[in-house]
């Protein structure tokens, strides 16, 4: 099964690693829908449903925090699995994007496996 | 822990972590090498400051070779198939990268903002800061890191 994905990241060279990672760890990507902060990935989910997120945190306009209260706050988007992608691998930036909804925090580096093994854990615990 | 331990081990995680960076997401093998810094004058440098619980700066200095082959790495492509602007946006990732993994790795319970990486004129190492250069197969790769306020390692 193919999943569709929205990859919300202000780097444009970080989102195409992430789709290339993707692929390469063998995560079956359908369409693959990309966002260059909150706001623009709200847009790109109201018009678009995905099967899961994956955000980073620092971002203009809406950064990943934000982003998440405001997919809380809709009870159509509150069931879509996130997965935040972070350099920052502190245990209280960890604890407050898992507080406002994120089901996986991942922190740089990663290896494929592992962005498979998380992709398919949070995919999991909404299936669950 | 005796000063000169704690250099050492502040030495050992930079080391680490910088390698395991270039290697899990970059795709190079990075080789640990003593300091020599004429290439500096040539380098692509970034810097990235954090502040919070720790102010200070990271700064990663790249020869333009390494640079394209980085990138390549990053993107999977050919360094020829690179286009305008995607080594300086690889780079800016790179540092952003390292800064975040070394400084969770030496102060695990920090709170830190880390500032949008800013590419810089100057890759000359900043004095007073934990500093390594290490040798991708297309050239040099320097990281320093300086901490100007909070808990120091000691």
């Amino acid at each position: 099964m193919a999943f569709s994905v929205l990859i919300v990241d202000d780097s444009p060279v970080m989102r195409t690693f992430i789709r290339r990672v993707m692929t390469l760890s063998g995560f079956e990507v359908g369409e693959c829908v990309e966002a260059s902060d909150g706001q623009e990935a709200l847009e790109r989910l109201r018009s678009r449903p995905v099967d899961v997120i994956l955000t980073d945190i620092n971002m203009p306009r809406m950064n990943g925090e934000e982003f998440l209260r405001r997919l809380e706050e809709d009870a159509q988007l509150r069931t879509v699995p996130t997965l935040v992608i972070s350099t920052d691998a502190t245990k209280g930036r960890i604890l407050k994007m898992l507080s406002l909804g994120a089901q996986g925090y991942m922190t740089k580096p990663f290896s494929p496996e592992a962005l498979r093994e998380q992709l398919e854990q949070v995919l999991g615990e909404r299936n669950a | 822990m005796p000063e000169e331990s704690a250099g050492a081990n502040v030495d050992a995680v930079v080391a680490s972590v910088s390698a395991a960076v270039l290697e899990t997401m970059f795709f190079e093998e990075a080789v640990e090498s003593e300091c020599e810094h004429a290439w500096l004058e040539s380098a692509l440098s970034v810097r990235v400051a954090f502040n919070g619980s720790h102010t200070g700066e990271f700064l990663l200095s790249v020869s333009p070779s390494a640079a394209q082959c980085i990138a390549a790495g990053f993107l999977g492509v050919d360094s020829a198939d690179l286009v305008e602007g995607q080594t300086g946006q690889v780079l800016l990732e790179l540092s952003n990268i390292l800064c975040g993994a070394v400084m969770s790795h030496l102060f695990p319970e920090s709170s830190l903002n880390l500032d949008p990486p800013e590419a810089v004129p100057t890759g000359a190492v900043p004095a007073g800061s934990m500093h390594h250069c290490f040798y991708l197969p297309d050239g040099p790769v320097a990281v320093s890191i300086r901490v100007l306020e909070g808990p120091q390692l000691v």
